[in-house]
């Protein structure tokens, strides 16, 4: 299945009305890595949660390969998430007292038992990949670049069609930063996944193949890069 | 009323057995059932391990203050039980006793549980008449007045000391006006030789019987009762060294024991009565209550005492269950506190797709297995304080009170962690309303 | 009984639970104490049928000879109020002996019980408390009638 993102008309609006995000139109290819750049409270964020569903007050249309998650209920989005998202987050966001296979393997705990076992041999591939060693000792150990590609196998570990990032280097330093947007970006596009990352970071947004400025909630400037 | 009547009358044809493991059954199956509802098709424990581990002392805590108030039940129902068998066991060689007429309760005291009391005394006729009533098989006269050290002397026969004790534990019985059988607790040895004090304990006059010794001949089995202290010397002997008859003519003055002569007869406190035919008790009793004389079972005056100490210990279960609960929900609302500590954690796994029920699971999980393991180390605390309890009572009154745990604690502590369970899902419904985005930011 | 076969039998129990109740309580034969012996201190057709069976006896509880036993007399009077208006002879046939399944909380001497057991006759010494029983009612529940 080819998941192209479509959107139609998405509206975003804080609780006191504000509209924080607004999206006439916007098409992304399946097997795109799309950077998403602009300044802090822009709506950056606001947008790449609401592409996994998890936006609140929102309208319009959100469609994923004709999905749209919009008209879905929220246990309907969690379970789209749960088959074609894979997420990263900032600050890693890993269970500390788990090992890097544990944290890895995270969606198996919630799947059909048939599943878990692939998930756990496709997160303990993906940490191979990645040079992290995933025997018992828990991530409490963990510098920031183990624990984010710990979660980057996590989010490939379900074998996912779309992987979203929210600012995946800004907690790292720079060489860190560096050595693991080329992993990411290298793991992704191995895999012919859609890549969606939202980042103050070059490093980030020049490895992309497209690239959006948000400001005020709004798209100003949309560039695809021949890379 | 128990609410459990009506499931026991149902299940009375089972054996006793049976029917405590179906109630057992009954009480925890909605602890199973809605445990089995909540986690059908997930496996959250590496995650709630993690939790658990996460936040360990906090979890310590919760589970000690729950452990504390179910061990404050568990505790009070085996110690009610240890009291009630132990003082049991050591008044159930005492079928009948009659005395003179009184207080029954300080007659029990003093010729089953040995407390010192100044009694009147039952005359020799009377005597001959309990001793030779139909279906007498044991009239025996429990003189108790002297003492050595912290041992009481009293005066018997020999038919009561078998009735104690069916074999000796060493040594025979006395043969001698001078022989004294000892109780298996007291300090003194085979061969040994003693004088007794007039009265008991600070009052006792050491020079009253200065003439007189007894040697030890032998010594009975235990019988958790205050008589393991005791001392039982041929009554004759007592009443002798306090200068009267020694309750035979003086024809017969070398005889020991039975039948006495009611001439030369002293008197006695109270005589112990046993009869193999049933009815010939109760005959028995209703026949020396009298206005001279005083029959009564010491089973019915400890039932009667028991079924106050009943009442008190349902009113302070009462106050114990209640407390449970408080506690509980106490902790439960601790436990809507801790999520706030697990929000992310949670949100995350919604973020990543997790069904509302896993998570949902997970929360509860983990307060069940709060819940569990101090319902758990509440059994072992309250055993444990009934133990402790039970030995410094058996240490102070001589009467062996053993702590067990038996199926009323298991019931109670079942019955406790399937409402508690049950309560554990408001919190988890708790988690499942909060916000993912913003707890995810948080 | 193994383990399977007791919570098998536990579990439908439960599950039989409400039909048992109103089954069981209908089952078994009420008669007062005095309807076990003929006046010649013979037992009664009553008595010789249902012995081995479940029968509910009225009566009142005596007051226990032993403490904490599960041990104690049915009296067909309350024991205080006529113990021996009747002559010697006649005591026996009006006391029953009964070994209730726990531990007896006692009921005053003065309140109607109903006592439920199978129904034992033939003569019988307890090995432990030596009491000689005619007849007797075991595995007994009793009840405030």
């Amino acid at each position: 299945m080819s998941l192209d993102l479509k959107i139609d008309d998405l509206e975003v609006r804080a609780a006191s009305g504000r509209v924080l995000l607004s999206v006439p139109r916007l098409s992304v290819a399946a097997g795109m890595c799309l950077g998403v750049k602009g300044p802090s409270g822009a709506g950056k964020s606001t947008f790449l949660f609401s592409l996994a569903g998890l936006g609140a007050n929102s309208s319009g249309a959100i469609a994923w390969g004709g999905t749209d998650l919009m008209v879905l209920s929220p246990e309907a989005r969690a379970k789209f998430r749960r088959h074609h998202i894979g997420m990263v987050f900032q600050d890693f966001l890993l269970f500390e007292e788990l090992s890097a296979a544990a944290n890895a393997a995270l969606p198996g705990a919630y799947s059909r038992r048939a599943r878990q076992a692939v998930i756990a041999r496709k997160a303990g591939d993906v940490l191979d990949r990645l040079g992290i060693a995933h025997g018992g000792r828990t991530v409490e150990s963990f510098s920031g670049g183990e624990r984010q590609r710990v979660a980057i196998a996590r989010a490939l570990a379900a074998d996912p069609e779309i992987v979203l990032a929210d600012e995946p280097t800004a907690s790292l330093d720079r060489k860190t930063a560096d050595r693991l947007i080329e992993d990411l970006v290298r793991m992704v596009r191995e895999e012919g996944k859609t890549l969606i990352a939202v980042s103050h970071d070059p490093a980030v947004y020049t490895r992309m193949d497209r690239v959006i400025e948000i400001v005020d909630g709004a798209i100003v400037s949309d560039e695809v890069r021949d890379g | 009323m128990n609410p459990l009547a009506p499931l026991y009358r149902a299940i009375e044809w089972m054996p006793v057995l049976a029917q405590d493991i179906t109630v057992l059954v009954v009480l925890v199956m909605p602890a199973l059932i809605v445990g089995a509802l909540v986690l059908v098709g997930f496996r959250p424990f590496p995650l709630v391990r993690a939790m658990l581990w996460r936040f360990r002392w906090t979890n310590a805590l919760f589970v000690l203050l729950i452990a504390v108030s179910v061990g404050l039940g568990v505790g009070l129902i085996a110690q009610e039980r240890g009291l009630r068998q132990g003082t049991a066991r050591a008044a159930d060689p005492f079928d009948l006793v009659i005395s003179a007429p009184g207080s029954e309760i300080t007659m029990m005291f003093a010729a089953v549980y040995l407390q010192p009391s100044d009694v009147p005394l039952l005359s020799g006729e009377i005597y001959d008449e309990v001793a030779n009533a139909p279906d007498v098989t044991l009239a025996a006269p429990i003189a108790f007045g002297d003492s050595y050290v912290s041992s009481p002397v009293v005066g018997s026969t020999a038919q009561f000391v078998t009735h104690l004790s069916p074999d000796l534990a060493e040594g025979a019985m006395f043969a001698d006006r001078l022989e004294a059988v000892i109780g298996s607790r007291v300090d003194l040895a085979l061969g040994d030789s003693f004088t007794p004090a007039h009265g008991v304990g600070d009052a006792a006059e050491h020079d009253a019987h200065a003439h007189v010794e007894y040697v030890v001949s032998g010594r009975m089995q235990p019988t958790g009762s205050p008589w393991d202290r005791a001392i039982i010397v041929p009554v004759e002997a007592v009443w002798e060294i306090h200068g009267l008859a020694n309750g035979h003519a003086p024809e017969n003055a070398d005889q020991l024991g039975p039948p006495f002569d009611p001439d030369y007869f002293p008197g006695t406190p109270a005589i112990l009565v046993s009869a193999e035919q049933l009815y010939v008790n109760y005959a028995l009793r209703a026949q020396f209550t009298t206005d001279r004389t005083m029959a009564f079972f010491p089973g019915t005056v400890l039932a009667n005492l028991y079924s106050l100490m009943g009442d008190v210990r349902q009113v302070m279960s009462i106050m114990a269950v209640v407390t449970q609960i408080l506690v509980t929900a106490g902790v439960l609302a601790g436990l809507v506190i801790l999520t706030r500590l697990f929000a992310r954690r949670l949100a995350l796994l919604r973020a990543l797709g997790a069904p509302g029920r896993f998570v949902f699971s997970v929360v509860w999980s983990y307060a069940a297995t709060l819940i569990f393991s101090g319902a758990v180390l509440g059994v072992a605390i309250g055993y444990g304080a009934a133990a402790l309890i039970s030995r410094v009572v058996s240490a102070q009154t001589d009467i062996l009170v053993t702590a067990t745990l038996s199926w009323p604690e298991f019931h109670l502590v079942g019955a406790f962690v399937s409402l508690t369970v049950i309560l554990a899902l408001v919190p988890a419904f708790i988690a499942l309303s909060r916000p993912v985005v913003t707890d995810l930011r948080s | 009984m193994n383990r399977r076969g007791f919570f098998a039998t536990a579990t439908g129990a439960v599950l039989a639970a409400p039909f048992i109740v109103t089954g069981a309580a209908a089952a078994e034969p009420q008669v007062r104490l005095r309807e076990l012996y003929e006046r010649d201190m013979s037992f009664t057709p009553f008595a010789l049928e249902n012995a081995g069976t479940r029968v509910a006896i009225e009566g009142f509880m005596a007051p226990p000879l032993k403490a904490d036993s599960n041990f104690y007399v049915l009296t067909n009077i309350p024991m205080a109020v006529c113990p021996f208006c009747s002559s010697e002879a006649e005591w026996p046939n009006d006391i029953l002996a009964v070994y209730a399944q726990r531990v007896v909380n006692v009921i005053p001497f003065n309140v109607k019980i109903i006592t439920r057991g199978t129904l034992e006759l033939g003569t019988y010494t307890d090995p432990e408390l030596g009491f000689v029983s005619r007849v007797r009612l075991i595995d007994a529940v009793q009840e405030r009638a």
